[in-house]
């Protein structure tokens, strides 16, 4: 999944053994069913409110918690118990039959609206019938339309185009052949168009999640989508605040999942703040109840952490750095770059440590990383023995192996070389528009120079960054990027990064002499029965992308999170990459 | 009257034309940008020629330029329906086009984000009027001593001191280091909501913002004052032996008040198009925040509408402080 | 004070003489006058300076800095070696990076003033002049363009102007940035010039010597540049140091807005917008970019009314 763009589905081997007990057990019973939680961000609305179109691993984790009940949804327990799949608005996690192929839900009894009508299997069919409407319900996760078994038209496009669509070519009938409701409308069956054995990973995201037709307006439910969890929503309008108040028709015993936590009365989203000031007013404790829906800044890191990484004692109990399921890493575009000598001299001539030092050192930053696979992933990861386990390797670079690498270069592909070492031309770098990655060019810069290599940034706007690097015709020769498995199998992150058809095929490496064999391994691996031979392949094809240099990786990052001293029951959601924010209470 | 008449007739008409000129050359701007607008409307699936394709179609950017502004110029009288079937969206006249990126009708985000720059612009005008011609005054009667040098002193400091620094310093040294402080952190509240916090949440943005102009103003005051008090018949009103105050309040004053009057309305005309600054620090979410936003993320129509917007009322505050002159000078009507 | 009648009767000298005068007697001008020739001076000299100090502005002291990128020592790192201490995060000599910084902001706002300048007296003696049909061209023109929300145009127009730049190859990247705001700034500037001017030079054209070398049959260029150009250059003065203080913190309040040049280019405005970040834990990193702009803008500006006032006593009186 993109940085920052989707969430950690890291399936556990044993589901069945957690369930609604042991979130129960973290259901703080010091929490208070009272008080104000106010939430401050820098930006100036959610990216997306309407379930359909909800892809933010924290946006998700937010809605899931107050807003909107799904088939099922991660258990909100810390550490690995909170990747466990719970029913939700299904009364089990799912049956699956028909060699996987086939998926049945049965719904609670009591599950309403914000308004006390009931969900029905119909408004889910129809919820999931939006994610079709590609041209209206924009940004929204697509595994509906890649799933079900629905026929494809001659261009790939999924022959059916969602509920608003007035084209009497509208393949409706192979839609309402692939979501089928029971007489009583309580009962929902999928049909996949190929095996999918965790489709139940799949149920959890809000876009398969119920909208009531009546009160669907298109593009404008992004702006007051219809309730179905323990609050709804007073107010909302961009640039001010959305206010979310009770709601009076969720029913706690239809809801185990969120009874007993659903603590304040109130909750208030600010947006627009500015970052100095969402920063300074988190650190001073100037709001007491407030909570950050955004990482501190690189400059105010230091104030909070000590050099051991833990918070020092003034915020001891209310701010937390942990490991998020993020590899970071500049992926290298092996179609304009191909040379292999070039990239590993870029790798060597790299300052590590000034890149590090600038968002306040390693125990903050996180670790230098040795591929795309973090050590989280178990089965999955090997050391690769790049980075801290390679002899060349140094922190702030080592120039002398990089100079040995660029004159191999010369004599191996002079055009390239001539290229990069122009200074009227030299290597293009992408990255988003941030004060941190502004600074992190002048290090960069540097660290070229050195070896004789000329880089110029291009800063593309945060929002739009992936949308622009990953059209082929405008990416640069270095991209930043950074990328998390969807669930515990590296099948999410090695095809997905480095196969044509992958979804994040940054590096574009199709033409490299080196790619036909390994996508063949790719391709046979993916087949692979045996999970434990499985996770060695995917170890040896991440070493051996790195061997190619196709991406030359950054760190296994770590986020900070802060929230007010008055606030209580706050633990790191691992799946969502964020706090579990509807365990938040007010002390 | 009849020369007032057709002086006001042929300044209305002027206007108009001033309008249409403004907000065709938006128009004309934007639409030769290297941006296409059809792409900017899908966020990520934009990745897919398809929808930019249907976008395009949808929202008429598929027509000619003429009929594109046609459109647009029509939509601001009858409201316009954008894309088709169930997904379709009607926005009522004014319609200055849809914000696929805010979800929402342009002229309604123009509707929210006005009444907060006019509050603010109305505060800071009244601050800064009672600071800038009081200090003025003062400086021109004390001319030389203490009192002019402190507030030459401070017109310095109010003209070199950038807003977003005055902003920025104001908020983090009386709003978050101060304990006790009044002033709320989190931005903006609407007086309808809350009156009082209100209130404490302007305070500050009205003080950054008058602060700058105020400067401006008591410069300007200050040299009005000196000027006319040289001019003839205020000598004589002081050789009648008439007192400083009377000669101050019904003469000096009486003939300063034009101009800072004109100054003043032009400066609030430019100021309800948005103040970028002040409002991005504090956290306002008025017209300076709408037009910076939509720049960030290119968000086309409201680029446009913004724009127009606030040109329109400069040229409709020119219109008015020149037919008020009319009324009151009758050689301008010529 | 002597009323402007008064002055001229008891002195004979020349009007130079006279304005350099006024500006003496003025307390604040000379001071300004020589921070501001110094200011100049450390700009333009800035790489003597350099290598006088030992700094220099790329250069990353990694021993000022420890590796989580807190700055070693107090008060921001001032010391012999860095007098106006280091950049946290980076280990930037701060005096360097803003004599650097100065002279690309410098750059801008001189170059802005002079287009700005140019234009500004073209259109303004064109519509002064020749009134009828040109003034009143110029005239529409001009309020059109005053029209414009301007601070939003220059923010809207950065990004596909500079694309358009780049895409012409005229220039690229910060070059390409700088040349848009000398470009936009000078647009958006020349109007209100041009309004001055126009004035100054309709009234220059009904004076008594401008009327005589009419009637002695001058052509119009010969008026134009020995009579009328000779008799704007006051307000040109005033309006040049009160134009590129406005130009300095211009630059400085859309790097803030993240329009202009990009780091690791300094300007004034991009080491203020950077610094802000360090607004509390970095107090000395924040303060010193920031009052010295204040100081600078503050020079010029004190500059600038000493000479309107030695210049066009009026004004003053």
């Amino acid at each position: 999944m993109l940085k920052g763009k989707k969430t950690l589905k890291v399936a556990l081997a044993a589901i069945a053994a957690t369930t609604l007990a042991s979130g129960l057990l973290t259901g703080c019973s010091a929490g208070a069913s009272a008080g104000t939680i106010t939430y401050l961000t820098v930006q100036d609305s959610w990216t997306h409110a309407d379930p359909q179109r909800n892809y933010t691993g924290r946006d998700i984790a937010w809605f899931g918690s107050y807003l909107n009940r799904t088939l099922t949804a991660y258990d909100r327990a810390p550490g690995a118990a909170g990747s466990a799949v719970v029913p939700d608005l299904a009364t089990d996690t799912g049956k699956a039959s028909n060699d996987n192929k086939t998926w049945t839900f049965t719904l609670r009894d009591g599950v309403t609206f914000e308004d006390g009508s009931a969900i029905t299997c119909e408004d889910i069919k129809y919820g999931v019938s939006r994610t079709f409407a590609t041209d209206v319900i924009t940004d929204g996760p697509t595994y509906a339309i890649g799933m079900l078994d629905i026929p494809s038209a001659a261009d790939g496009s999924s022959t059916y185009k969602g509920p608003y669509s007035t084209d009497a070519a509208n393949d409706t009938a192979s839609f309402d052949k692939a979501i089928t409701c029971s007489a009583d409308h309580k009962t929902i069956t999928f049909n996949l168009k190929r095996s999918v054995g965790d489709f139940n990973y799949t149920t959890t995201y809000l876009s398969f999640g119920p909208v009531p037709k009546a009160k669907d307006t298109g593009d404008q439910y992004d702006l007051k989508p219809v309730s179905t969890g323990p609050y709804k929503i007073k107010s909302y309008k961009a640039k001010d605040q959305m206010v979310l108040v009770r709601n009076t028709n969720w029913k706690a015993d239809s809801d185990p999942l969120r009874a007993k936590r659903a603590f304040p009365d109130k909750i208030v989203v600010k947006f627009g703040v500015a970052s100095e000031v969402l920063d300074q007013t988190l650190l001073t404790d100037k709001n007491k109840t407030a909570v950050s829906l955004d990482s501190l800044q690189p400059t105010n890191l230091t104030a909070v952490f000590g050099a051991d990484g833990k918070p020092v004692k003034k915020y001891a109990d209310r701010a937390i750095n942990v490991y998020d399921p993020y590899v970071t890493y500049t992926a290298v575009n092996v179609k304009k770059l191909n040379c292999l000598p070039i990239r590993q001299a870029i790798y060597y001539a790299k300052d590590f440590k000034g890149l590090i030092t600038l968002l306040g050192g390693q125990a903050l930053a996180g670790d230098p990383a040795d591929g795309v696979i973090k050590p989280l992933m178990g089965l999955d990861y090997a050391k690769t023995g790049f980075a801290s386990e390679d002899k060349d390797w140094k922190p702030e670079g080592n120039v002398d192996k990089a100079k040995t690498l660029m004159d191999q270069a010369k004599s191996e592909c002079p055009a390239l070389y001539a290229r990069v070492t122009d200074p009227k031309q030299g290597l293009v770098y992408d990255a988003p528009d941030s004060p941190s990655n502004k600074n992190a060019s002048a290090i960069w810069i540097a660290a070229l120079a050195r070896i004789g290599v000329t880089v110029k940034f291009n800063f593309i706007e945060a929002g739009k960054y992936y949308a622009v690097v990953l059209d082929a015709t405008k990416q640069g020769d270095l991209s930043r990027a950074g990328w998390a498995p969807d669930w515990a199998n590296a099948s999410t992150v090695i095809p997905e990064l480095f196969t044509k058809e992958g979804g994040f095929p940054m590096s574009q490496n199709w033409d490299d002499p080196a790619y036909a064999a390994f996508k063949q391994r790719v391709v046979a691996n993916l087949s692979q029965a045996d999970r434990k031979k499985q996770g060695a392949e995917w170890a040896a094809l991440n070493t051996y992308a790195m061997q190619q240099m196709w991406v030359i990786p950054n760190v296994f990052s770590k986020t900070q999170e802060i929230w007010g001293s008055k606030i209580g029951g706050a633990f790191f959601w691992e799946p969502q990459g964020s706090l579990s924010f509807g365990d938040l209470y007010t002390k | 009257m009849n020369g007032l008449v057709t002086y006001i007739t042929r300044r209305l008409g002027l206007t108009v034309l001033i309008l249409l000129a403004v907000s065709f050359a938006v128009y004309v701007i934007f639409s030769l940008l290297p941006y296409d607008p059809a792409a900017l409307t899908c966020g990520k699936s934009c990745n897919d020629p398809g929808i930019i394709a249907a976008n395009r179609v949808r929202l008429g950017y598929d027509k000619p330029f003429w009929v594109q502004y046609w459109l647009f110029l029509s939509g601001l009288f009858v409201g316009r329906n954008f894309g088709t079937g169930a997904a379709a969206i009607f926005c009522p006249a004014p319609a200055f086009g849809y914000s696929f990126q805010q979800h929402a009708c342009v002229t309604s985000l123009l509707g929210d984000a006005l009444p907060v720059t006019i509050y603010l612009a109305v505060g800071a005008l009244v601050l800064w009027l009672i600071v800038g011609v009081g200090l003025g005054i003062v400086s021109a009667k004390f001319k030389g001593k203490i009192w002019d040098t402190l507030s030459t002193a401070f017109v310095l400091v109010g003209t070199s001191l950038p807003t977003f620094l005055t902003g920025l310093m104001l908020i983090i040294f009386l709003v978050i280091k101060w304990d006790g402080s009044p002033f709320p952190s989190d931005g903006y509240t609407a007086p309808e909501e809350d009156f009082g916090q209100f209130l404490l949440s302007m305070v500050l943005p009205w003080i950054t913002l008058a602060f700058a102009y105020a400067a401006i103003y008591t410069r300007f005051v200050r040299s009005q004052i000196l000027e006319i008090s040289t001019e003839d018949y205020i000598r004589t009103a002081k050789a009648k032996g008439l007192s400083d105050g009377v000669i101050l309040g019904k003469h000096t004053l009486r003939a300063a008040l034009a101009p800072i009057v004109t100054m003043a309305g032009l400066d609030f005309a430019g100021l309800l198009g948005g103040a970028i600054l002040t409002e991005a620090v504090f956290n306002l979410p008025g017209m300076g925040r709408l037009s910076l936003t939509a720049v960030v993320d290119i968000d086309l129509p409201v680029i446009v509408a913004t724009t127009i917007v606030a040109a329109a009322i400069v040229v409709v505050m020119n219109m008015i402080l020149d037919i008020a002159y009319a009324f009151i000078d009758p050689r301008v009507r010529v | 004070m002597f009323s402007k009648e008064a002055e001229q009767k008891i002195t004979g000298h020349s009007p130079r003489e006279l304005a350099w005068r006024r500006f003496k007697s003025n307390k604040v001008a000379l001071p300004a006058l020589v921070i501001a020739v110094f200011i100049i001076l450390a700009v333009v000299l800035a790489p003597v300076i350099y290598s006088i100090l030992g700094i220099d502005p790329e250069a990353r002291d990694a021993n000022a800095i420890d590796n989580r990128g807190e700055i070693i020592g107090d008060f921001g790192g001032i010391s012999w070696k860095h007098p106006f201490g280091v950049v946290p995060g980076i280990g930037y000599d701060t005096l360097a990076r803003m004599l650097f910084g100065a002279r690309v902001s410098f750059l801008i706002a001189v170059s802005a003033t002079f287009v700005t300048v140019v234009l500004g007296l073209l259109f303004g003696i064109l519509g002064g002049y020749f009134r009828g049909k040109v003034d009143g061209v110029i005239g529409r023109f001009t309020d059109f363009l005053l029209a414009f929300p301007q601070f939003f145009m220059i923010l809207a127009l950065s990004a596909p102007l500079v694309d358009r730049i780049q895409r012409s190859g005229i220039a690229h990247d910060n070059e390409a940035r700088i040349l848009y705001l000398i470009i936009i700034f000078s647009v958006f500037g020349w109007p209100y010039l041009s309004r001055i001017i126009r004035s100054q030079v309709i009234s220059i054209r009904e004076r008594d010597f401008v009327l005589s070398a009419r009637a002695l049959g001058a052509s119009n260029t010969r008026i134009l540049m020995k009579e009328v150009l000779p008799n704007v250059w006051t307000p040109i003065i005033i309006f040049v140091s009160l134009s590129l203080p406005g130009y300095l913190s211009a630059e400085a309040v859309f790097s803030y807005l993240g329009v202009g040049v990009q780091p690791p280019m300094p300007t004034l405005g991009v080491i203020i917008a950077d610094s802000t970040h360090f607004m509390m834990n970095d107090a000395t990193y924040f303060f010193i970019p920031s009052i010295s702009l204040i100081l600078l803008v503050l020079v010029f500006n004190l500059l600038g009314d000493a000479l309107r006032d030695a210049l066009d006593p009026k004004s003053e009186t």
